[in-house]
């Protein structure tokens, strides 16, 4: 059976050096609703890969800055 | 709480309002007589009734609460800044309610689960009649297992909205 992958994100470190962005205005840039993207920040929603694709464009940043991902137990 | 939490809560108080009102019209009209009791007819055309009004509620009820919503995001707005014009307050709203892919998918997953617990009623109605009951008792067991089924859908959409999808 396929290991489970940790997702995590780097969102609120980009929306700090994105001249502190707020969440709405991330939501607002990339489609989405505020609380999807406090969902995501959270680690609460894995987003799809477009959606993914939409917050590294709004960042300006290659995707895997935005998220990173491990399998757990192989620390 | 957010704008479809506020949505998914008022679609479950509707529902509750609407499965207690046929629970108390359905039991005085048990209490008031056998015959009645029997009458497949008329509780399919109650549960007709019902639905049509379950319909109703719910539509004007959006519509009201959706008025509600854009006059809360308007006086906010206005609080806030009072040189807000009103296309500034058309565009928080639009953004308030604003439906994405998170959205679909808590929608898609909780209905899942109450698509499936209205076909456990439906088995179990199926099942009454083969025990010999009253297909009237299989006609609410019907109707209750499809309100549930929808309350549950409902409760399921706050719990994945709080909890994560």
């Amino acid at each position: 059976m396929a290991k489970k992958l940790n997702i995590t994100n780097n969102i609120r470190t980009l929306r700090f050096f994105a001249n502190e962005m707020t969440q709405q205005g991330l939501a607002e840039k990339v489609g989405a609703s505020r609380q999807t993207i406090v969902a995501v920040e959270a680690g609460k929603y894995t987003p799809s890969l477009e959606l993914a694709f939409r917050i590294a464009i709004a960042f300006d940043v290659e995707i895997q800055e935005v998220f990173n991902c491990e399998i757990e137990g192989e620390g | 709480m957010s704008y479809q939490e506020k949505r998914t809560l008022f679609s479950i108080l509707t529902g509750i309002l609407i499965l207690v009102a046929y629970g108390i019209y359905a039991y005085g009209k048990y209490q008031s007589g056998a015959m009645i009791a029997e009458d497949l007819t008329f509780w399919a055309k109650t549960i007709l009734i019902f639905i049509g009004i379950g319909i109703a509620v719910n539509i004007v009820g959006q519509i009201v609460f959706h008025i509600l919503i854009a006059i809360q995001i308007a006086i906010k707005e206005k609080l806030h800044d009072v040189n807000t014009d009103d296309k500034a307050i058309e565009k928080s709203i639009q953004n308030e309610m604003v439906t994405d892919e998170m959205d679909k998918m808590i929608e898609l997953k909780s209905m899942q689960t109450g698509f499936f617990v209205s076909g456990m009623g439906f088995i179990t109605g199926l099942i009454v009649l083969v025990l010999n009951y009253s297909p009237v008792v299989m006609l609410h067991i019907v109707f209750v297992s499809f309100s549930v089924g929808s309350l549950l859908e409902g409760f399921l959409q706050l719990y994945y909205y709080r909890k994560g999808v």
